[in-house]
This record gives C-alpha cells, sequence and structure tokens, in this order.
C-alpha cells in the first residue's frame, strides 16, 4: 500500500472536451514519475485532479493515501505543488517568500528562518536573499520556487513544466535538485516536453489527446518501440505514426 | 491562526512596496474630500441678473439697487426690451432677468400696486428655484419698504405674519457640513471595497492564488488575511478624514466619537465583504473594476449624498433597502451634526450588520479552492 499515487478510470470532461480520459496508474513512494505529452494532452488537467484543485468528472484517485474527492485538503498538506505560472510573489524578497510560504504551510515561527537558511545555502543564492525576487533571472526563480513547494517536506511533489524556458545548464542543476529530494524519499511527480528529461524519470508515462498510451520505463519503452531514443517513442506515440 | 498572520504580514509588505498605490490610496480619497466638499455645493452665489427698466423712476432704482447690494447677485447691465431680455438668457448671460414695467411707480403710488416680472433660466431647477425664493424676498422686502412709508398707519393695525427661520443641526445652512460626513464613508467604500477587489483578483492573474489554492490555508484564514489590512488602512483614512472635517472644515462632531468608528469598522466590514464577492465573480482586473465601478455610482447616487432620499421615487427608495451607503451616510449625518445615539440609530446597525454578514457568507461560499 505504499503507493504514492493511484488512479483508476480517473477522467475529467469540460463539457463533451474529454481532457483526461479514463487514465490508470499507480506511482510509488520516491519514485520520479515523467508524464509526458504534447499541449493539450491533458497532463496539467490531470496533475490539477491529483492535487485538488480540479473535482474529477469520474473514476478514482488517492494521493499520499487520501481520496481526491472527499479529503483534498488532507491532499495539500502532504503535498507541494509549483505550476507552469511563476507563483512566487515578486514584490516580495526571496527571504520574505520562503518566510510567507513556510507560515502557510505550518512550519513552527522559530523553525522558519533556519529552513530559510537551508534553502539559501543549498541554491548558493545568499547573496540575494534580501533582493526583491522579481530581480532575478528565470532559472533561480525556478530553482526557488521549487524549494518553496518542498518546504513542509511533502511526500509528493507535483512540478508542472518546471523547466520551461530555461537554459540546458539550469536545467541540469534543477534536475539534481530533483535527484536530490527523490533521494531523500519524496515523490517527484513532473511534467515535461523535453526528451532528454524523459530519460532523467524512473518512469515515464506518454499522453495523447487524454488518453495515456504508454507507461513504462524509459529503457522498456525504447525496446518496446525498437528505437533508440525518447524523442523517437515520443513520435511514434504521439504522430500515430506507428511502424508496429 | 497562525496562518492569518502570515497572510497579514504579507499583504502589509506588499503594499509597503507599492508606495504608488499607497499614495493614492491615501492622498487621492483626501482630495476628493476637499474638492467634493468645496465644489459640490447647492449654495447659489454670483447669479447673473439683467434689468429691464421699462419705467426709469425712482423706485424702480431702489427696487434694482437692493439687488445690486447682495452678494447673491451680480448686475450684468440693462436692458431696452424684453426681447433682449430673452436672448441674453438664452447666451447665457443672464440667469434670472428682472422686468420693471412702465408706469411702475405710478401704479404702486395710485393703485396701491404694481406688478413686475421675473424671468429665470431654469435649465438647472434646483438652483433657479432657489434664485427664485432670493429674488422674491428682496422683491417683498422692497415692497414691505414701500407700504412702510407712503401708507400712514396706526402701529399694530397693519396684519403683519413674521417668519423667523431657524436651522437645526446645520444652523447656517453650510453646505460643507453637510457633505463632509457623507464623502468621508463614500471614501471608505472606494478603499474597501473597490481596491480589496482588485488585491485580489491581481493574485488570481499572476498565478499566486492557484497556488495558495493548493496550500493546506482554509477559507476563513484567506478571507480574514485579506480583509484585516484593508480594515485597517481604511481606519486610518477614516480617522484622517475626521480630522479634517473638524479642523480644515470646522464640522462639529456632536455625537460620540466611539460610536463613530464602531460604524466605520462595520462598515468597512462591509466593503471588503462587497470586494471579496466581486473578486470571486470575477476572472481579472478589468471585470473587477467594471463591476465596482457600476455599483460605486449606483451607490453613491442613490444615497442621498447629493440629493435628499426621500424625495426619490418608490423604486428607487426600494432600491436602496439594499445600499449600505444610504444607511451610513444617514449615521455620519446624524451621529456628527445631530448628536444621535446608538438607540436613534440601532435600525441602521441592523440593517448594516445583515448586509455585511450576508456578504461575508456570500462570499466564502463562492470563494472555492479549485480552479
Amino acid at each position: 500500500m505504499e503507493k504514492a499515487v493511484s488512479t483508476n478510470a480517473l477522467t475529467k470532461k469540460f463539457g463533451s472536451f474529454i481532457a483526461t480520459n479514463a487514465i490508470t496508474f499507480d506511482v510509488a513512494q520516491g519514485e520520479i514519475f515523467g508524464f509526458l505529452g504534447a499541449n493539450g494532452a491533458g497532463k496539467t488537467t490531470a496533475m490539477r485532479m491529483l492535487c485538488g484543485l480540479l473535482k474529477p468528472t469520474s473514476g478514482e484517485a488517492s494521493v499520499a493515501g487520501f481520496d481526491v474527492y472527499r479529503q483534498s485538503e488532507k491532499i495539500k498538506q502532504n503535498i507541494g505543488y509549483m505550476s507552469q505560472r511563476f507563483s512566487l510573489y515578486e514584490d516580495l524578497t526571496v527571504r520574505e517568500n520562503i518566510r510567507f510560504y513556510g507560515g502557510i504551510y505550518g512550519l513552527r515561527r522559530a523553525d522558519i528562518p533556519a529552513k530559510t537558511d537551508q534553502i539559501l545555502q543549498k541554491l548558493g543564492i545568499e547573496s540575494v536573499a534580501d533582493s526583491l525576487v522579481a530581480s532575478l533571472p528565470l532559472g533561480w526563480k525556478q530553482k526557488l520556487s521549487f524549494s518553496v513547494a518542498l518546504i513542509h517536506e511533502p511526500r509528493i511533489v507535483f512540478l508542472d513544466e518546471p523547466t520551461g524556458g530555461v537554459d540546458p545548464i539550469t536545467r541540469r542543476q534543477f534536475w539534481d535538485l530533483i535527484y536530490e529530494a527523490a533521494h531523500g524519499g519524496t515523490t517527484v511527480f513532473v511534467t515535461t516536453h523535453y526528451m532528454d528529461e524523459a530519460e532523467y524519470c524512473h518512469r515515464v508515462s506518454i499522453m495523447v489527446d487524454g488518453v495515456m498510451k504508454a507507461l513504462d520505463t524509459p529503457a522498456g519503452l525504447k525496446t518496446a518501440y525498437n528505437v533508440d531514443s525518447m524523442d523517437a517513442v515520443f513520435q511514434i506515440l504521439a504522430r500515430g505514426t506507428s511502424t508496429k | 491562526m497562525n496562518r492569518i498572520r502570515y497572510m497579514v504580514e504579507k499583504e502589509i509588505r506588499q503594499l509597503r512596496r507599492n508606495p504608488v498605490l499607497l499614495r493614492i490610496m491615501l492622498a487621492a480619497p483626501i482630495m476628493q474630500l476637499i474638492l467634493l466638499s468645496y465644489a459640490a455645493n447647492y449654495e447659489v452665489k454670483n447669479l447673473n441678473i439683467a434689468v429691464v427698466d421699462g419705467d426709469h423712476t425712482t423706485y424702480s432704482q431702489r427696487l434694482v439697487s437692493k439687488f445690486r447690494h447682495l452678494t447673491n447677485f451680480n448686475l450684468s447691465g440693462y436692458l431696452p426690451n424684453e426681447k433682449q431680455a430673452r436672448q441674453t438668457l438664452l447666451a447665457g448671460d443672464a440667469d434670472l432677468v428682472l422686468v420693471i414695467p412702465p408706469h411702475f411707480e405710478r401704479d404702486l403710488e395710485k393703485e396701491g400696486s404694481a406688478a413686475v416680472q421675473l424671468l429665470l433660466n431654469a435649465i438647472d431647477g434646483s438652483k433657479a428655484g432657489i434664485a427664485n425664493g432670493y429674488a422674491t424676498a428682496i422683491i417683498r422686502d422692497f415692497n414691505a419698504d414701500v407700504v412702510a412709508e407712503t401708507k400712514v398707519v396706526a402701529p399694530g393695525t397693519v396684519p403683519q405674519l413674521d417668519i423667523e427661520n431657524q436651522y437645526w443641526y446645520n444652523p447656517k445652512l453650510e453646505y460643507k457640513t453637510f457633505m463632509v460626513p457623507g464623502v468621508l464613508f463614500e471614501l471608505l467604500l472606494l478603499v474597501g471595497g473597490l481596491v480589496s477587489a482588485l488585491n485580489i483578483v491581481r493574485e488570481k492573474e499572476i498565478g499566486t492564488m492557484e497556488q495558495l489554492n493548493v496550500t493546506p490555508i482554509r477559507k476563513h484564514e484567506f478571507i480574514l488575511g485579506k480583509s484585516i489590512p484593508f480594515v485597517v488602512i481604511g481606519l486610518v483614512l477614516f480617522t484622517i478624514g475626521l480630522l479634517l472635517g473638524r479642523f480644515l472644515f470646522q464640522v462639529p462632531l456632536v455625537g460620540s466619537l466611539a460610536l463613530m468608528y464602531v460604524f466605520a469598522v462595520l462598515f468597512l466590514i462591509l466593503c471588503v465583504g462587497l470586494g471579496l464577492l466581486i473578486s470571486t465573480l470575477a476572472e481579472n482586473q478589468q471585470q473587477a473594476l467594471f463591476v465596482s465601478f457600476f455599483l460605486l455610482v449606483l451607490f453613491i447616487l442613490l444615497s442621498g449624498l447629493f440629493a435628499s432620499t426621500e424625495n426619490m421615487p418608490v423604486w428607487a427608495q426600494w432600491l436602496n433597502l439594499i445600499n449600505p451607503l444610504k444607511y451610513i451616510i444617514e449615521v455620519g449625518r446624524n451621529v456628527m451634526l445631530k448628536g444621535s445615539t446608538f438607540a436613534d440609530v440601532n435600525r441602521q446597525f441592523a440593517a448594516l450588520a445583515g448586509m455585511a454578514i450576508g456578504l461575508l457568507l456570500l462570499a466564502s461560499w463562492r470563494y472555492r479552492k479549485t480552479v
């Protein structure tokens, strides 16, 4: 029962449009789970349902052992979330943002300064601790967002295209942070459309038009489709040009 | 409970980082208070009067000089005939024309009565009414002088009915005294309702609202965390307004200051409740601004700030039953000018408290932690 996420035929309809069509999967605790798909494939919708931001139309899902219909507030206590849109307060400083989210997540007042120092040190941004977030480069902002999403040491962290628009070096550093979190036992649920990032995941699922077309380890998928890169797997599935 | 503190702390920090907004929030209402109280004025001064004197006698001159000696009137000139008078009114060069017919003096002396004519530009009906009132009073005064001079009568036999007016609660009929308490609360509605709505909708736009919605923050913590800073700013504004009223406009405060603050807090809670409700309905700042502006104008025009609510049509009076500004302006004026106590305004208290609770309940029902 050590499932971080478990869904069964989870579906979301917007009117007659089916954004997520009966997806069923499990994510183990401590796993890095990649959620791939083209824009509009239903990744964000699925993630929002799991985070309690959207009510599913039908199907079942539980996150950290809590039901998404009835216990969404309990889920929120146990997850971190980093949305596509950058969502720290640009008009607060780095330190103030950490303090605010720490407080909202219920950290003890006395623990916040130590936690703040720890984050600043880890990201190597002590020098800008009292600068407004608006003045930071995008890559720093995203690493800070990720650290803030982990501030309450959640069991699962949901990352929605966390590395959009950043340079390859920063992306690499970002993935180091993800590995570190996973190593500490945090489950990482990440959507992306960078295929090199898909290679870093323990397991990868590929969504096409609201349907989960494939779910396996990167190596497993490459073998199954008889290609040598995740990019090729994705092309086959997303374009429907299967050679099989 | 702790989360509320962090919310309030964050709001205050953000406000301090936005000195332009802070300055606008404090300075603009104060300017409005000064401008509205001085400029939006129903006292009628500087009426331009033109005269058609068809008589050219001592009496006609005396009547004209009576007008000339009053500060409310400017004698703009003499006109040869009534046709010219009409054109002068049409051109806007005179607000009223006094027409003294030929044989005015002769008729007065021989027949004991004579007629004069007043032509008024009545596009602004209330101004014309007031001008008419002033002019009639002057003519009546002139009439009394003439009667006293010409008729030799035994004292006490002239039937005279003197009406002495005493204006209570605003003895000098100072328009500012009437306006300041009203404008003061109108401004609280602006800050409490509009600015709070825009603040929350902005969080929706920049995406921090979604981030907050995935945290375990509870509805009431969010609502209180957003409300408290605006209630506090509103009270600061209210205090500045009261001080300005007292020392700049010499508006009396006959009633209890504490009672004024009780109502200010209640009214601010109501305004923030309205702002929160608007923010749950609007997707972006444009929508929020439009809805708030529409409501504000409606509330202000119907509130009795400018025109007495009792003279409004019945349907408008029904609408006014849910106009918070109407109740609070009544309270402000009655407490400040008349010294009303809580017992005198408990009906308004009940109405405002009911609306505040209703708005907050609606807002928290509408506020969803989902997208």
